[in-house]
């Protein structure tokens, strides 16, 4: 019998399998704004699994900061260093 | 993507293995049940603390056990906090120092009326649900800096929606953010040295930080308005210092999107040594 403890276990489990992968294609995209969206991605499953922690009081400030200005300042430096990685 | 090395495989699974690693001890128990049942006792004594109407030497009259602890029972703490993040401020800041103040070259139009109206209105949300935070920061999750932080995310779209050349004509300036900023950060400053200010008006014995009455004062900040707990100095606190992180977070904001021409402004003659 599934109880509400559990749901939320499983709950937690999927969305800290899903930033697992967004953290592994962040790392190896090559287009950097796909990166950024990668990991902001990764900051939502985070913000979720606070919140099912019962951490409300971080998840506040960590949607605003991490998915946010995280993303608006790595979006405005690809813009003087260019979109693309090559190497 | 399309040929897979064997690094990328070893990477992968490594990653796969200290997942497996972390979860399986929780799996089988060694964290005890989760989310846990049983409360520690240094919880337990907070939680009994913060907003016990019956032990009033010690609570703080604010339901929140979070904001009591983080602008009351750690005060200090919170305070000395927020002096690092007006340093780090202060140091993003004088990066451009050549340049603060200045109005950009360019002369952007913003992007179009349809994005800039749907914008405006959604921005009126952003900014209430902040300061709903704020406010609130006693009563429900969240506080300054989290409603600063949220309020903060309406001059970012308004400088990409309304261009930059926008900003710089409104009244939302340099000077302004930055009288803003020293006003909050006073005044937090200062509420911690209100207690002292009411020996004048006939308190034998206070303390500074205090918030509610202790065993030994009677001096008190306001504990319910109405029939609103409004946690003593909490709520001052958390005003002042959401306004000092929108106003913060807006400058910064606004000394990053400066255009390259102007940026170059500020770092050039580096190269040769001054």
């Amino acid at each position: 019998m599934l109880t509400l403890a559990d749901l939320v276990f499983i709950m937690l489990g999927i969305s800290a399998l899903v930033t697992i992968p967004a953290t592994i294609l962040a790392i190896i995209s090559r287009d950097l704004i796909k990166a950024v969206i990668f990991s902001a991605l990764q900051s939502t499953f985070y913000a979720l699994m606070f919140y099912l922690l019962m951490a409300p009081d971080i998840v506040l400030v960590y949607i605003a900061v991490s998915i946010g200005f995280m993303s608006m300042i790595l979006i405005l430096l690809i813009k003087k260093v260019g979109r693309y990685e090559k190497y | 993507m399309r040929n897979i090395k064997a690094r990328d495989i070893i990477f992968i699974v490594l990653i796969i293995l200290a997942v497996v690693v972390l979860a399986l001890p929780t799996l089988l128990g060694s964290l005890g049940p989760l989310p846990p049942t049983n409360i520690r006792s240094i919880a337990i004594n907070y939680l009994n603390a913060t907003y016990n109407q019956l032990n009033p030497g010690l609570w703080t009259s604010s339901p929140e056990a979070v904001a009591a602890i983080v602008w009351d029972y750690r005060g200090l703490d919170t305070l000395f906090e927020t002096a690092v993040f007006y340093s780090a401020i202060i140091a993003a800041l004088v990066l451009y120092r050549d340049i603060l103040g200045e109005k950009d070259v360019l002369k952007g139009r913003g992007l179009s009326i349809v994005v800039q109206r749907a914008t405006a209105i959604s921005m009126v949300g952003i900014l209430v649900v902040g300061a709903a935070t704020i406010l609130h920061g006693q009563l429900t999750p969240g506080g300054g800096f989290q409603g600063g932080a949220i309020a903060a995310v309406a001059p970012v779209i308004a400088i990409v929606v309304f261009s930059r050349f926008l900003i710089d004509r409104s009244r939302l300036s340099y000077k302004h953010l930055l009288l803003v900023r020293n006003i909050a950060l006073a005044c937090i400053a200062l509420i911690p040295l209100v207690p002292i200010i009411s020996l004048a008006i006939g308190y034998s014995q206070v303390f500074i930080f205090q918030n509610q009455v202790k065993a030994v004062s009677n001096f008190t900040f306001p504990q319910i308005i109405i029939d609103v707990p409004m946690g003593g100095t909490i709520w001052f606190f958390n005003l002042f210092e959401g306004l000092a992180v929108v106003s913060a977070f807006s400058l910064a904001v606004i000394v990053i999107f400066y255009s390259e021409d102007m940026s170059r402004k500020a770092i050039e003659g580096e190269d040769i040594g001054f």
